[in-house]
């Protein structure tokens, strides 16, 4: 069975580019435009990734992450946070509330995305 | 007539007697005459010496009362000058001190024992003290007056020289300070000590800071979605692309990058500016750093033709305390600028260990345009790059090598550079493996 794929990711673009490459590779994809919606899915959808935007609408990234953690269903999905900035006080924020890998959008090509997912679910 | 006649008689036969007698009286006359006449020709003489003299006298009184008129007048002009003089004594010292009370900086004067001297107004207010009870007092002991605890601290007890430095009096009150030797021929007779109040500047300066942080972050989410979609087009994700598509994408792409590294480095000085520079600092090794920066680079090189030399150091070597993503920053700007404005030749890296002074020693050497001598001063300053350098790239930001100066200062190194127009550069970069003050600044985070 396909692995799927969560994104939550506010920027419209980015959502299409990732879903259209993640389709690509097989994985089965679910998206959402902010936090709020995000953990919903989470919880319906069950995904075995999660693609984490940081700065997004009613919910941001950490909050999300914070949330997962008190969740006993959600606390093992694997996260890879998909950070706009690269501020090093942002990534290490998001390693400590559990995250597995990051990414900075303008320093990486759809490609190494990719390669990420694959490293964590195969 | 009888009479007459006896007379006559009588005279007749006195005549001998009379002429002899006569004859006697003429001469005795003479003499008398004589000397009578040699008396008044001396006497004339004398007269006439006495005049002569009398005459010298009155010249000499004369010619004396008019040295004695000049003397006077000069006198006179004298204690004009001398009045005038004080006068414009008077009045400069009330107009400068008219300055120092109305100066709008606070100024602080101490002689050379470190007395305090005298203070303005303008420092009474920042620092809300009464004068009288402060003049008089050695610097060490004004220590003890609380509010200027933290100023005596910043100026050290020996009031060294410094420059600007920036000291946050109160969340309202930023002051700029420095120290300026008071000379006399050379020789020191006090220090004066400036305050300026700099608290609108950092203001503005943190606005500026903060809407060039906001504008880049907002930049990057639209340049990131161009940089992915680009990317998957020309992976062919999306479907075939004829060779012409692939290079209007290809330079699109491009274009780009180049946007992104713009933004990159915009946002990199906003951090300096800001001050939260440095932040993962570690004990790393400093070879492999520079091993992962340089080979790309070195690739780079080759394709362009130029021989690319590296000498790194064997053996064990100690371990830095540094930000590894900043140290690699600085490197990558150094070499990078060594490639790109080298058109043929060689580049020459090298790293060593100094033993002796504990720290390693990073050159880049290039036989590249070079920097022209006028120019050279400003070659660290933001936004700055040399006419030459334009002309040789036309892209670059003019912030690598202000980046790459404020990482290795952050990290307690020293950083400069030897170059000549035409010839090539050498860009030099010390890095201490530990260094008190580097130490204090990491605290300070």
């Amino acid at each position: 069975m396909a692995k799927k794929v969560l994104i939550i990711e506010d920027e419209e673009v980015m959502i299409n580019l990732l879903e259209r490459k993640l389709s690509q590779e097989g994985y089965k994809v679910e998206t959402a435009r902010d936090g709020e919606e995000g953990l919903g899915k989470m919880k319906k959808e069950k995904p075995d990734l999660v693609l984490l935007d940081i700065i997004m609408p009613r919910k941001g990234g950490f909050e999300v992450m914070e949330e997962m953690q008190k969740d006993k269903e959600l606390r093992d999905i694997p996260v890879i946070v998909i950070s706009n900035s690269g501020q090093p006080v942002e990534l290490d924020k998001a390693k400590e509330l559990g995250a597995q890998d990051w990414l900075i959008k303008t320093e990486f090509d759809p490609q190494e995305v990719i390669e990420k997912v694959k490293n964590q679910i195969g | 007539m009888k009479k007459n006649l006896n007379e006559k008689t009588k005279m007749k036969r006195l005549e001998p007697g009379i002429k002899e007698f006569s004859e006697m009286g003429r001469e005795k006359e003479f003499k008398e005459l004589d000397r009578i006449a040699k008396m008044l020709v001396r006497r004339d003489f004398e007269l006439l010496q006495i005049r002569e003299r009398r005459e010298k006298e009155l010249k000499e009184l004369e010619e004396r009362t008019k040295q004695l008129t000049e003397s006077r007048t000069i006198l006179l002009n004298i204690l004009e000058d001398v009045e005038e003089a004080r006068g414009s004594a008077e009045e400069e010292r009330d107009k400068t001190l008219a300055i120092i009370e109305n100066f709008p900086e606070g100024l602080l004067l101490f002689d050379k024992e470190n007395n305090l001297v005298s203070i303005n107004p303008k420092t009474r207010d920042f620092f809300k003290i009464e004068p009288k009870e402060l003049i008089g007092k050695n610097i060490t002991d004004l220590t003890e007056v609380s509010v200027l605890t933290s100023l005596i601290k910043v100026l050290g007890k020996e009031i060294e020289g410094i420059y600007q430095k920036e000291l946050e009096l109160k969340e309202d009150l930023v002051l700029s300070i420095s120290t300026i030797p008071v000379l006399r021929e050379k020789e020191k007779i006090g220090t004066l000590v400036t305050l300026r109040d700099i608290t609108r500047d950092k203001i503005v300066e943190r606005l500026k800071t903060e809407f060039v942080s906001i504008a880049a972050h907002q930049l990057r989410t639209p340049l990131s979605a161009i940089k992915w979609t680009i990317r998957m087009i020309l992976d062919g994700d999306v479907g075939e692309i004829s060779k012409e598509q692939r290079d209007f994408l290809d330079k699109t792409y491009k274009s780009n990058e180049r946007m992104i590294k713009l933004i990159n480095d915009l946002l990199n000085v906003t951090r300096i500016e800001e001050g939260r520079f440095l932040y993962n600092i570690q004990k790393q090794d400093i070879i492999e750093i520079a091993k992962r920066v340089i080979d790309p680079l070195k690739e780079m090189a080759q394709r362009k033709g130029l021989k690319f030399e590296i000498k790194f150091p064997k053996g064990r070597m100690p371990k830095v305390d540094v930000d590894s993503e900043k140290i690699s920053l600085a490197i990558q700007n150094l070499v990078d600028n060594a490639i790109h404005y080298t058109k043929t030749g060689s580049v020459r890296v090298s790293l060593e260990f100094e033993k002796e002074k504990n720290q390693f020693l990073f050159s880049v050497q290039d036989t590249g345009i070079g920097i022209p001598k006028a120019q050279q001063k400003r070659i660290f300053s933001r936004f700055f790059r040399t006419a030459t350098a334009i002309r040789a790239e036309t892209e670059g930001t003019g912030l690598g090598l202000f980046i790459a100066k404020n990482i290795i200062e952050a990290h307690g190194g020293k950083i400069w550079f030897e170059s000549e127009e035409g010839k090539g550069s050498t860009f030099c970069f010390s890095l201490p493996v530990r260094k008190k003050e580097f130490e204090e600044f990491i605290e300070g985070f």
